[in-house]
């Protein structure tokens, strides 16, 4: 397993050993996994964790930063003989003699890994303290008012919402020109859209014919047949 | 009716000695399958190879056998085939995770999985990973899968947090088939049209060729040059990893303009009468 090395001016202070599936902390507060009894230091100032077959290095938006080699890091991939400089203090990050290393250049190849998933939470509440105190980005849900052919609101909470004459439709509308399925709307990853199926009666949005698919906007009309409803997404 | 042009290759790159990255395209069943693996040793093509199978295998039963069980329990915003193609992406990743228990070989292996599935009039999409599917419609390309990785998950939180994470949160993914008992795949289900393509990909590829690039390949040339060009492009630009690309052209036969379409359309109700 690696070894930190803490020291100030060339004396060594402590050796910390890291393990697989371990993480250390780093700062000035004495709950800390590795101490540093400096003003330059924050309380809480870095991490380091292990991930994969590598170790990483996440400083903890501290005031003064954390460095290897050197150079200003958010986060950083430790290999054999890293010096990281926090504060006045610096860390050597060494393999033990013979020990088995991640493969050349882990993370540095950027390699593919799957973080778990309860790490990954702490990690990135650590190092981004606001965007994990905040909620989950909620998904905004498409709602259809009925303007003319209905009352209410139809919540678009599936993936596809069919519109047409068929009794299975999600929204039926009569007509003699009605295809059983003259439209749908589907929920994409960038939001929603209504594409034309089939049938002589075609969908308008903004008194514009679809002639295959539009993406819908905050208040566009929709207009098929007899049937008239406004779109609105709302933030759940 | 719908007829899919299709072509896949995948490649292992200019760094990597072993593929980790499986594909799978059947015109007859018009499912289409890109997963890219990822464990060390021989593991990653193990679990890539081990998803592609399983959801094949459990989607050609149905074919054969037609309606024959129906899922306990469907998500109902969610048609029945996004369904189908929803368990058999669950029972895939059951099937990584037990292997990935009960062999110490293989312990903490995982895979990517995007699948794209063909519906008389809908294309449904699911995916989980980072393995981005593209459609191009109408001169644009849009997304259509979902990226689970760590910049991607923090962007929609965040962006300005975000943009502060170093570049190799990128490759760190915050979901993949086999490592929890259970996975959440993203779905989405469309309308498709003539003339429109479909990209399914790994990583090898989206990393070194821009959705702009892809979009101007697949419109100049046909599927399986398509594919070639998109793979040669990634290499040249130093193959980091194993790069697999699929590109699918959507035909839809019963395309009739003017006054002959509006007429067969109209007798339509008819001719199955005469028959």
């Amino acid at each position: 397993m690696p070894t930190l090395t803490l020291s100030f001016k060339d004396n060594t202070i402590a050796k910390y050993r890291i393990e697989k599936g371990q993480s250390l902390t780093i700062g000035r507060k004495e709950s800390n996994d590795i101490p540093i009894e400096n003003l330059a230091v924050s309380g809480h100032h870095a991490k380091i964790d292990s991930v994969g077959d590598g170790f990483l290095l996440t400083d903890l938006q501290s005031k003064n930063g954390s460095f290897v080699n050197k150079a200003l890091v958010s986060s950083h991939w430790l290999k054999e003989g890293d010096n990281i400089l926090i504060g006045k203090h610096t860390l050597i990050f060494s393999y033990d003699e013979g020990e088995e290393r991640p493969p050349e250049g882990v993370g540095e190849m950027e390699q593919t890994m799957i973080m778990d998933t309860d790490k990954y939470r702490d990690m990135l509440a650590q190092a981004m303290p606001k965007a994990a105190a905040a909620p989950e980005a909620k998904e905004a849900v498409g709602v259809l008012s009925y303007l003319a052919g209905g009352e209410g609101e139809i919540k678009l909470t599936k993936k596809l919402t069919k519109i047409g004459k068929s009794p299975a439709s999600d929204i039926v509308v009569g007509g003699l020109m009605m295809g059983a399925t003259a439209a749908t709307i589907s929920k994409r990853p960038q939001g929603y859209s209504l594409s034309y199926v089939g049938g002589m009666t075609k969908p308008k949005v903004n008194g514009e014919t679809v002639k295959e698919s539009v993406n819908l906007k905050e208040f566009d009309v929709i207009e098929i047949g007899s049937l008239k409803l406004q779109f609105v997404s709302e933030k759940q | 009716m719908v007829v899919i042009e299709s072509a896949g290759i995948t490649d292992v790159g200019k760094k990597r000695t072993g593929n980790e990255d499986a594909l799978y395209l059947d015109d007859d069943l018009k499912l289409y399958l890109v997963a890219d693996g990822m464990g060390g040793h021989l593991a990653g093509e193990v679990a890539s190879g081990l998803v592609v199978n399983t959801i094949r295998d459990y989607m050609k039963r149905f074919q054969k056998e037609g309606n024959v069980e129906e899922m306990d329990d469907p998500d109902e915003t969610l048609s029945k085939e996004a369904n189908r193609l929803l368990s058999s992406i669950n029972l895939a990743n059951k099937g990584v995770h037990e292997v990935a228990q009960s062999n110490e070989n293989y312990r903490g292996m995982g895979a990517t999985i995007s699948a794209a599935f063909f519906t008389d009039d809908t294309l449904i999409v699911a995916n989980v990973g980072d393995s981005p599917v593209y459609l191009v419609h109408d001169g644009g390309i849009e997304l259509l899968s979902v990226t689970h990785n760590v910049i991607s998950e923090q962007m929609a939180i965040n962006p300005e947090a975000a943009k502060k994470l170093d570049h190799r949160f990128r490759h760190m993914l915050t979901r993949a088939m086999g490592i929890e008992e259970t996975v959440q795949a993203d779905v989405c289900e469309i309308q498709y049209f003539d003339g429109d393509v479909l990209t399914i990909s790994s990583d090898g590829l989206s990393d070194k060729v821009s959705p702009e690039e892809i979009l101007d390949v697949v419109k100049r040339e046909r599927p399986e040059k398509a594919c070639q060009t998109l793979v040669n492009l990634a290499n040249e630009r130093g193959g980091d990893d194993n790069i697999t690309v699929i590109v699918l052209k959507i035909r839809t036969e019963d395309e009739k303009g003017g006054i002959m379409g509006l007429i067969s359309r109209i007798m339509s109700p008819f001719k199955k009468i005469f028959n």
